[in-house]
C-alpha cells in the first residue's frame, strides 16, 4: 500500500541519516536495552567480611574445593598458587598442614585439566608433598597419570610425563609395583609410542598417518620410558638384613612387627573383585622382567631399532633405552615362565 | 584456503569428533591413534570404576565423550574394541541407580547404536536394558529404556519375524509376572506386550498368555492392565491400522502436472520417480491378502479356566481390593469372555443379583454386563429371577423414564440371547410399555414386542402376536426351539442369494436381447462369467475373515462394482407394487422347491467370495426389511444386525436414547457448538462469512469490493459530484426517483 502520507514519511525515516550535533547526547540505537538502575544497596551473596578471618585448615580446605571443582580456570590456577604459597612459607619442620592424602586425592584429576597453568601449578605442588605419605596413593595416581599418557591433547601428555618422573621419583617401588602399575603403564607406553604390539601390518604398505602427534618431544618420551623401565627391572634397592639375635632372647622381630605400611597383604587382593594379568601386582623384579619378556620386549626392540634410525636427539634417547632393556633383561633367565 | 583451515583444525587440542571422522573415512591408518584413545577410554574406565559415583568430567575429555568415540568407531576395530560391549553392560548394571543422567543415557543409547551396528545381538541388548527398566528408581530412565526396548523390538522383527527373540522376551516378561504376582513390576511387561500388539509385531497366542497372567495377579495396576488389553486392545490395533493405512494420500495427476509446468530439475525429477514408486508400493500393499489376525479373546487358551479364576479371585472373592471401577472392568471381561465362548459359569449370574437396583453407581454397565454374559446355553432357571428383579425394580410406572427404559433394553438384550428366561405374564405386562409417552421407553418395549414375535409369539397375546407370527404359527413355521436345540445346518440367506442371481441373469439376457427364460446350452457361459467375477473382486473382499466386520467391505463392494447397485434397486422398484398378500401366497409356494433348491446351489457350486460378500448384504436387507419401520428405525436395525457377536455391548446401548447420568460439561459444550462452525475469534458475522468464502476460494461481491476500496481513490468521484452541471445532477436526482418507484435497480414488482 503506502499511499497514506503517514505511511510514506514513516518509510523515509529509515533512510534518513542522524544528524550528529555538537553538545548533544547520541542518539540511542533501536536495539538499546536500559540496565540502570536504583537502588540504595546492593547485596552480594556469596561474599561474607567479618573481622575474624576463618581459621587457616578451613580456609585451606576452601581453596583446595575451589582447585578442584570451579569451573574457571583462574580460579582454579589462583587457587593452587595460593596453597603452594601456604604451603612453602611453612617453617621447615612443621607438620602439613591438611593430610597430603586427601590433597592428592582431590587435586590429582587437575592433570587432566585442559588449561596448561594449572597443569604447571599441579605440578609444583605435586612437589612439595612430602615423600613418605605418597607411597599409599601411588595406584590412583597411576591411573590419572596413564589417562594423561595416552591423551588427545600433547600438552597433557608432556605434564603427564613431568607427573610420572615425579612420582619415580617420590616412590618408585610403589610405581612399579602397584596392581596394574606395571604391565597397564609398559602398555600405555607402547601406545603412546605408536609401538603396540598388534600394529605390525601385514599389508605391503605402512601408513605413517598419525593424528596430531607433530611436535611430540619424542626424546623426552624415550627417557621417562627409560627410567621406568630402570625402576622396575633392574633391582638396585639395598637388601635389608636382619640382624637376628639383636634383642637377644628374640630372634627375627623385625619380620613379625605389625607392619609399618597400610594394607600390607595387598598382593594376596583379599578383598577386592579378582584381577586379570593386566591389573595384576608384580612385586618383584623377576616377575616383572618375566611379562616384559612375554608381552612387550620384541614390540620395544623393534621401535627402538626404529628410532635409532632416525638418529639426533631421539636417536640418542633411544640408545639410552636400548642400553637399559639390554641391563634390565641382562640377569632374565627365561626358565621362570610358569604363569 | 580449505587445506589451510583443516591445518588450523588439527591444532586444536582433543578434537575427537575429528578423529572420528578420519578414522571412519580411513580406519587402517589411524589404527595407531584410535589405539591410544582406546587405552584413554580405558584408563578412564578404570578411574570411574574406582569411584563410580564421582563426577569425572574434570578434563577436557570426558568419560562420556569417549564413549561416544569409541562407540561411533567400534565397527572398524572389532579385534581390539572386542570387550568394549561387556564393559558398558557391566557398569549399567551395576551402577545405574548412582550414575550422573547424562552418561547414563549415553551409555544407553551407545549400546543401542552398537545394537544397530550389529556388534552385539538383540538379545543381549534386551536383556542388559529390561531387568534395569524393572529396577530403576529414575522415571527418566525408564522412559528412555521403554522407548528403545520397544524401537529395538521394532527394528528386529521389521524385516521378518524374529521368533527366537520373541520367544525368549516374551518368556522374560511371563517370568516377571508369575515371579512376583503381588509386585508392581509387571505393569512393564504388560506395557510392553499391549504396544507390541498394538503394532501388530506380537500376534500370537503367547503375548495373550502374558495378558492372562496380568490379569490374574495380585497387583491392581497390573490386574487393570491386563484386563484393559483384552477389552480394548484389538481395537486399538484396528484403529491404528486404519490410522496408518490413510495418512498418505499422494495425488500423481497434480504432482506430474507440476513437473509438466516448473523448471525441469534433476530433483524434482527424482520427487516425482520416487512418488511413482511410492504409490506403487501402496497400490500393492493394498492389493495383499489380509493378515489374518486373531484377536486376542480367541488367541485365548483354556477361556473357561481364564474366566473361572478371573471371576474367583477378583470377583467372588471378599477379600480382593479391587475398587468398582476396576470390578466392573473384570466383570466385562468375564461376561465378554462368557458370551463369547459360551461358557457356563452359573454363580455368575446369582452374583449380579445384588447389584441390579437403580441406585448402583453405573447399573447400566452392570446390566450390559450380564446381558453380554447371556448365551443360548445359559439355563432360563438362572435368569428368570435376574429377569424378574429388573422388571421389579426398573420397570414400573413410578420410576423415571430413562430407569424404566434402561431395564427394557436389559431385558431385550438378555432375552434376544436367551429367549427362554422370559415367561408369559412378565412379557405381557412389559409389552404393555409400548403405550408409553416416553419416547425411549416406547421404542425399548417395541423392540422387545418385535423380538418375540420372532422368537416366541406364543408367548405374546393373541392380538399383540401381529400377522406374520400369527400365519406362522398356524402354518406350523415357526415352532419354539426347546433349551440347547441347535438349528439345522445351512447357510443362512443362501435362498435370497440364488434368487439375486436368477435375477442378475434374466437382466442380463434382457439387456443382450434374449427372451428371459435359459435354454439349455447356454448355462456354461453364465458360470465363466461368475468366475470372472472371482477375479474382478476377489482383493475386495478376501479380508473377510473372523471377526472383522464384514460392514466395511460391503462398502467397497458396492462402490467397486457400479453395474450392481442400480440393478437392485430396479429390481425391487418392480416389486414394490406386487401387494403383500400375493408374496404371501408366493412364499408359501415356493416353501417346499425352496428346501430343495437351496441343497443343489450350496452343493453343486463353489460359491466366490463375491458371492459370500454379496450373501451378508442380502441377509442385512432381507432383517431391515423385515422390520419395515421408519427410515432411521430401519438404519438403527440395520447397525443392529450389523454388529458382530464379537462386538461388546456398552452401557450406552443399555441406556438407549435417555441418558442416565448427567452430561459432562464438555459434552453439552460440543452439543452447543454443534453446527455453528469454528469460531476462533470473535469477529463480525460479515467477517466471519468472509473468511469462510475466502477459504473456498470464493470472489468478493461488489458491495464488499466498495467496502474494501481505498479512500482516497473515492475522493476524486466525491470531488467531481460537485463540479457537476445542473442537468447532470437532474438526471441523476430522476434516476433516483425511478429506481425507488421500481423498486430498486433490477426492480422488484414481481414480488
Amino acid at each position: 500500500m503506502g499511499s497514506s502520507v503517514k505511511k510514506k514519511k514513516e518509510k523515509k525515516k529509515d533512510f534518513q541519516a542522524t544528524k550528529l550535533r555538537v553538545g548533544k547526547t547520541k542518539a540511542k540505537a533501536d536495539n538499546f536495552t536500559d540496565t540502570s538502575f536504583k537502588s540504595k544497596s546492593i547485596v552480594v551473596n556469596t561474599q561474607s567480611l567479618s573481622t575474624t578471618a576463618p581459621a587457616l585448615g578451613s580456609q585451606l580446605y576452601h581453596y583446595i574445593s575451589l582447585a578442584s571443582s570451579s569451573r574457571s580456570d583462574t580460579q582454579r590456577r589462583d587457587a593452587l598458587s595460593y596453597l603452594i604459597n601456604q604451603f612453602t612459607s611453612q617453617p621447615v619442620n612443621t607438620p602439613f598442614p591438611v593430610s597430603p592424602i586427601i590433597l592428592l586425592d582431590k587435586l590429582i584429576p587437575l592433570l587432566l585439566d585442559g588449561s596448561a597453568s594449572v597443569r604447571s601449578q599441579l605440578l609444583k605442588l605435586l612437589r612439595l608433598l612430602p615423600a613418605s605419605e605418597i607411597n599409599d596413593r601411588a595406584e590412583p595416581v597411576l591411573l590419572y597419570i596413564r589417562a594423561g599418557l595416552t591423551h588427545l591433547a600433547a600438552g597433557i601428555t608432556i605434564d603427564a610425563l613431568a607427573a610420572l618422573e615425579w612420582l619415580l621419583e617420590v616412590a618408585s617401588d610403589d610405581a612399579v609395583s602397584c596392581p596394574g602399575g606395571w604391565f597397564k603403564t609398559v602398555k600405555c607406553f607402547l601406545l603412546m609410542l605408536g609401538w603396540s604390539a598388534g600394529a605390525t601390518s601385514t599389508g605391503w604398505t605402512t601408513s605413517n598417518a598419525s593424528f596430531g602427534k607433530t611436535g611430540k618431544p619424542l626424546a623426552r618420551q624415550l627417557l621417562v620410558f627409560a627410567q621406568f623401565l630402570k625402576t622396575g627391572l633392574i633391582n638396585d634397592q639395598p637388601v635389608v638384613h636382619y640382624n637376628a639375635g639383636k634383642n637377644f632372647p628374640l630372634w627375627d622381630v623385625e619380620a613379625h612387627m605389625i607392619p609399618s605400611r597400610s594394607n600390607a597383604y595387598a598382593r594376596l587382593n583379599l578383598f577386592g573383585s579378582p584381577r586379570d594379568e593386566e591389573g595384576e601386582m608384580y612385586m618383584d623384579v623377576d616377575s616383572r622382567q618375566r611379562v616384559f619378556h612375554a608381552k612387550f620386549q620384541s614390540a620395544v626392540d623393534a621401535g627402538i631399532a626404529k628410532v635409532k634410525k632416525e638418529a639426533g636427539e631421539a636417536g640418542r634417547a633411544a640408545a639410552v633405552l636400548a642400553k637399559v632393556v639390554r641391563d634390565g633383561m641382562a640377569g632374565y633367565s627365561g626358565v621362570n615362565d610358569t604363569l | 584456503m580449505g587445506k589451510k583451515r583443516v591445518a588450523a583444525l588439527e591444532k586444536v587440542d582433543a578434537d575427537l569428533p575429528n578423529l572420528q571422522y578420519k578414522i571412519r573415512r580411513d580406519p587402517k591408518s589411524y589404527g595407531e591413534d584410535f589405539r591410544s584413545q582406546y587405552g584413554q577410554y580405558v584408563t578412564q574406565r578404570d578411574i570411574f570404576m574406582a569411584s563410580p559415583g564421582a563426577a569425572t568430567s574434570t578434563g577436557i575429555v570426558s568419560f562420556r565423550d569417549l564413549i561416544d568415540f569409541v562407540t561411533h568407531v567400534a565397527d572398524c576395530y572389532p579385534k581390539d574394541t572386542a570387550s568394549f560391549p561387556d564393559d558398558l553392560k557391566t557398569i549399567l548394571t551395576l551402577h545405574h541407580a548412582t550414575l550422573e543422567s547424562e552418561l547414563r543415557e549415553k551409555i544407553v543409547g551407545s549400546l543401542v547404536l552398537l545394537r544397530r551396528k550389529e556388534i552385539i545381538d538383540s538379545s543381549t541388548l534386551l536383556n542388559t536394558l529390561f531387568p534395569i527398566l524393572v529396577a530403576t528408581p529414575s522415571k527418566t530412565l525408564r522412559t528412555l529404556l521403554f522407548q528403545k526396548i520397544l524401537s529395538d523390538l521394532r527394528t528386529s522383527n521389521s524385516k521378518a519375524t524374529n521368533h527366537k527373540l520373541n520367544r525368549s522376551v516374551q518368556a522374560q516378561l511371563f517370568n516377571l509376572l508369575s515371579s512376583d504376582r503381588a509386585s508392581a513390576k509387571g505393569i512393564w511387561a504388560v506395557k510392553i506386550t499391549r504396544e507390541l500388539w498394538k503394532r501388530q509385531i506380537w500376534t500370537d497366542a503367547k503375548a495373550v498368555e502374558i495378558m492372562k497372567e496380568a490379569s490374574l495377579s495380585d497387583n491392581e495396576k497390573v490386574i487393570g492392565g491386563g484386563v484393559r488389553f483384552f477389552l480394548g486392545g484389538d481395537k486399538e490395533r484396528e484403529e491404528l491400522e486404519d490410522e496408518s493405512s490413510d495418512e498418505e494420500a499422494i495425488d500423481i495427476g497434480k504432482i506430474k502436472h507440476q513437473v509438466g509446468i516448473n523448471k525441469k530439475t534433476k530433483k524434482k525429477a527424482k520427487t516425482l520417480e520416487r512418488a511413482v514408486e511410492k504409490v506403487k508400493k501402496l497400490e500393492k500393499k493394498k492389493k495383499q491378502p489380509h493378515p489374518l489376525n486373531f484377536s486376542a479373546l480367541h488367541l485365548l487358551h483354556d477361556p473357561q479356566g481364564f474366566a473361572e479364576k478371573l471371576f474367583s479371585k477378583h470377583l467372588q472373592n471378599s477379600k480382593s481390593k479391587l475398587n468398582l471401577e476396576q470390578k466392573l472392568l473384570v466383570l466385562q471381561l468375564v461376561s465378554r469372555l462368557v458370551g463369547l465362548h459360551q461358557l457356563t459359569i452359573i454363580s455368575l449370574y446369582s452374583y449380579f443379583i445384588k447389584y441390579l437396583t437403580p441406585r448402583q453407581p453405573s447399573v447400566t454397565s452392570f446390566l450390559a454386563s450380564l446381558a453380554q454374559a447371556t448365551h443360548k446355553y445359559v439355563p432360563p432357571d438362572a435368569l428368570e429371577p435376574l429377569i424378574q428383579k429388573i422388571a421389579n425394580e426398573f420397570v414400573s410406572e413410578a420410576s423415571a423414564s430413562e430407569v424404566a427404559s434402561a431395564g427394557l433394553n436389559a431385558i431385550r438384550e438378555i432375552c434376544v440371547r436367551q429367549p427362554m428366561a422370559m415367561n408369559d405374564t412378565l412379557l405381557q405386562d412389559l409389552v404393555m410399555y409400548r403405550k408409553s409417552k416416553d419416547k425411549g421407553t416406547m421404542m425399548a418395549a417395541k423392540g422387545l414386542l418385535s423380538l418375540y414375535r420372532e422368537a416366541n409369539p406364543d408367548l405374546l397375546k393373541k392380538r399383540d402376536r401381529g400377522k406374520a407370527a400369527t400365519m406362522g404359527l398356524k402354518s406350523g413355521a415357526i415352532q419354539q426351539r426347546r433349551f440347547g436345540e441347535e438349528e439345522v445346518g445351512g447357510i443362512e440367506g443362501l435362498e435370497l442369494l440364488e434368487e439375486w442371481k436368477e435375477q442378475e441373469r434374466k437382466r442380463k439376457r434382457v439387456e443382450r436381447g434374449l427372451p428371459e427364460e435359459l435354454g439349455t446350452d447356454e448355462e456354461e457361459e453364465d458360470d465363466e462369467e461368475d468366475w470372472a467375477a472371482w477375479e474382478v473382486e476377489s482383493d475386495a473382499s478376501s479380508d473377510s475373515g473372523g471377526w472383522i466386520n464384514v460392514e466395511s467391505d460391503d462398502e467397497i463392494e458396492i462402490s467397486d462394482s457400479e453395474d450392481e447397485k442400480p440393478s437392485a434397486k430396479k429390481a425391487k422398484l418392480e416389486e414394490a407394487p406386487k401387494s403383500a398378500d400375493d408374496e404371501e401366497k408366493e412364499n408359501a409356494e415356493k416353501d417346499k422347491a425352496r428346501e430343495l433348491k437351496i441343497s443343489k446351489l450350496a452343493t453343486t457350486k463353489i460359491l466366490t467370495p463375491a458371492d459370500l460378500a454379496k450373501l451378508q448384504e442380502l441377509r442385512l436387507e432381507a432383517s431391515v426389511s423385515k422390520a419395515m419401520g421408519n427410515r432411521t428405525q430401519s438404519a438403527r436395525l440395520k447397525e443392529l444386525a450389523a454388529r458382530h457377536i464379537d462386538d461388546a455391548l456398552t452401557a450406552e446401548q443399555i441406556e438407549g436414547f435417555s441418558k442416565l447420568r448427567k452430561s459432562t460439561k464438555e459434552e453439552r459444550i460440543a452439543l452447543a457448538r454443534e453446527g455453528k462452525g469454528d469460531r476462533s475469534e470473535h469477529k463480525s458475522t460479515q467477517a466471519l462469512r468472509r473468511q469462510k468464502k475466502d477459504a473456498e476460494g470464493k470472489s468478493t461481491t461488489n458491495r464488499e469490493k466498495a467496502r474494501k476500496k481505498n479512500f482516497m481513490m473515492t475522493l476524486g468521484k466525491a470531488k467531481f459530484k460537485n463540479k457537476r452541471s445542473l442537468t447532470q445532477t437532474r438526471r441523476v436526482l430522476r434516476g433516483h426517483i425511478e429506481r425507488t418507484k421500481r423498486g430498486g435497480k433490477r426492480g422488484n414488482i414481481g414480488m
